[in-house]
């Protein structure tokens, strides 16, 4: 980038520089211009006046002399020419003269200025498009890309915010309605359990009283069974007690076994 | 078990009915059965093999020698050395039995708190040959844990008539 600049900067340098040397040299003054056209007429001027000196001698020779008639006739057309040639030197120098004492148009340059100024301009038309054009297109494209991308970066942020907005109050709404379900299903619940808690409440009383009047009953049982059984085993005791002196009696066991053999036999008859 | 006892009965009627007293030695093995179930250290000492076999065959010799027939004592005197004395009620049971089909008759087993007499033995043999259709040879075991009275058990068939019986008739009812 730093060396484009500078590219472009010489490039510009450059420019300037063959603008002043084209302007310098279209820049001609009326006083150099009269200076060209007095060293032009002095040539001429010189070159008629050795011509005059010529044909001074020429005529002076000749009236000395006794030339021809004919003789005298050209001498004479020659006199004329040359005074027709130096009437035009003078028409000439005194339009020259009014060439450079006239004012320059200013609107329409001079030809050369043109000239120069045209080159220049395409020179420098070259010189940017060859060089500086790019440059600046480039920093050109380059900023319009830049600043593309942070309309589109802006957009996208955007866009993304405007989604993540939504996606939060998507997120809120469902967390309401969850809040509000969790809410209906906690308030459903304890409803049940307050029920449930109630019934099993009841069902346990109901049951405790069974129990308790089947544990009551129960004990009742026991202690009649209880009752009833020590007093067989007390009953039982004392029969033993009389059997057992009894059986201590060889006659009671020998009728005990007689009372045995008859008992069988009288089954079977 | 029981398979193990009857063949070791079978073996000993073999011998016994080739000795021509099966009857004989039926009776005396059942006996000895009864006097081995009455005392618990004999019948330890018999089973108890860290004692060799010849010792514990020298102590039924000593036992039985001239109150039983030789070829009780020699069965015995087998059963214990095999190491089969705890199977002695068993075999003598099934030699009772055995004994008694081959004479057509059946065994009754026959508990009494005191010992029968001849005259109540042999009217008890009648009594039970009456009720059960076929005559009946009777194996009295005296046990005082009747207290009084007759358990008579032929096969399966138990006819109890004793006291302790009576009482515990009497404590389920109340």
């Amino acid at each position: 980038m730093s060396k484009r600049l500078w590219a472009a900067a010489a490039v510009v340098v450059a420019a300037v520089a063959l603008s002043a040397s084209a302007a310098s040299a279209v820049g001609e003054t009326v006083g150099s211009c009269i200076f060209d056209e007095v060293t032009v007429v002095e040539e001429l001027v010189t070159v008629d006046f050795d011509e005059i000196k010529t044909l001074k001698a020429t005529i002076e020779s000749e009236d000395a002399s006794d030339a021809s008639k004919e003789e005298r006739e050209a001498a004479k057309r020659e006199r004329e020419a040359a005074k027709e040639a130096k009437e035009e030197i003078v028409n000439k120098y005194e339009t020259g003269l009014e060439g450079c004492v006239e004012a320059p148009n200013p609107i329409i340059p001079e030809p050369t200025e043109i000239i120069w100024g045209g080159a220049a301009f395409v020179v420098l038309l070259a010189l940017m498009k060859w060089k500086l054009f790019p440059v600046v297109k480039n920093l050109m494209e380059q900023r319009t890309q830049r600043i593309q991308d942070a309309i589109d970066d802006a957009d996208r942020q955007r866009a993304e915010a405007a989604e993540v907005k939504a996606d939060y109050e998507a997120e809120l709404a469902d967390a309401k309605a969850e809040a509000a379900r969790i809410v209906d299903e906690a308030r459903e619940q304890a409803a049940t359990v307050r029920a449930d808690l109630q019934a099993r409440a009841e069902a346990d009383i109901a049951e405790m009283r069974e129990r308790a009047a089947a544990d009551v009953e129960a004990s009742k049982r026991q202690a009649i069974a209880d009752l009833q059984s020590e007093v067989s085993d007390i009953a039982l005791g004392a029969a033993e007690a009389v059997i057992g002196r009894s059986l201590e009696d060889p006659e009671m066991q020998r009728q005990l076994v007689d009372d045995y053999i008859a008992r069988v036999g009288a089954d079977q008859g | 078990m029981a398979d193990r006892s009857a063949s070791y009965a079978d073996a000993v009627a073999a011998v016994a009915r080739a000795e021509g007293n099966l009857d004989l030695v039926a009776d005396e093995l059942f006996r000895v059965a009864r006097a081995l179930e009455g005392s618990d250290e004999l019948r330890m000492t018999l089973s108890d093999r860290q004692i060799p076999a010849a010792r514990r065959q020298q102590i039924v010799e000593d036992l039985l020698g001239g109150h039983a027939s030789d070829t009780t004592t020699a069965m015995v005197s087998m059963i214990v050395a095999a190491g089969r004395s705890s199977d002695l009620a068993g075999i003598a049971q099934e030699a009772v039995e055995i004994n008694a089909r081959d004479r057509g008759r059946s065994v009754a087993e026959v508990r009494s708190a005191v010992a029968l007499t001849e005259d109540q033995a042999e009217r008890l043999a009648a009594a039970l040959s009456a009720a059960t259709g076929h005559r009946v040879d009777i194996k009295v075991i005296v046990d005082p844990s009747v207290m009084g009275g007759v358990v008579a058990t032929i096969g399966d068939e138990v006819i109890d008539g004793s006291v302790r019986h009576r009482l515990s008739q009497l404590r389920d009812n109340f």
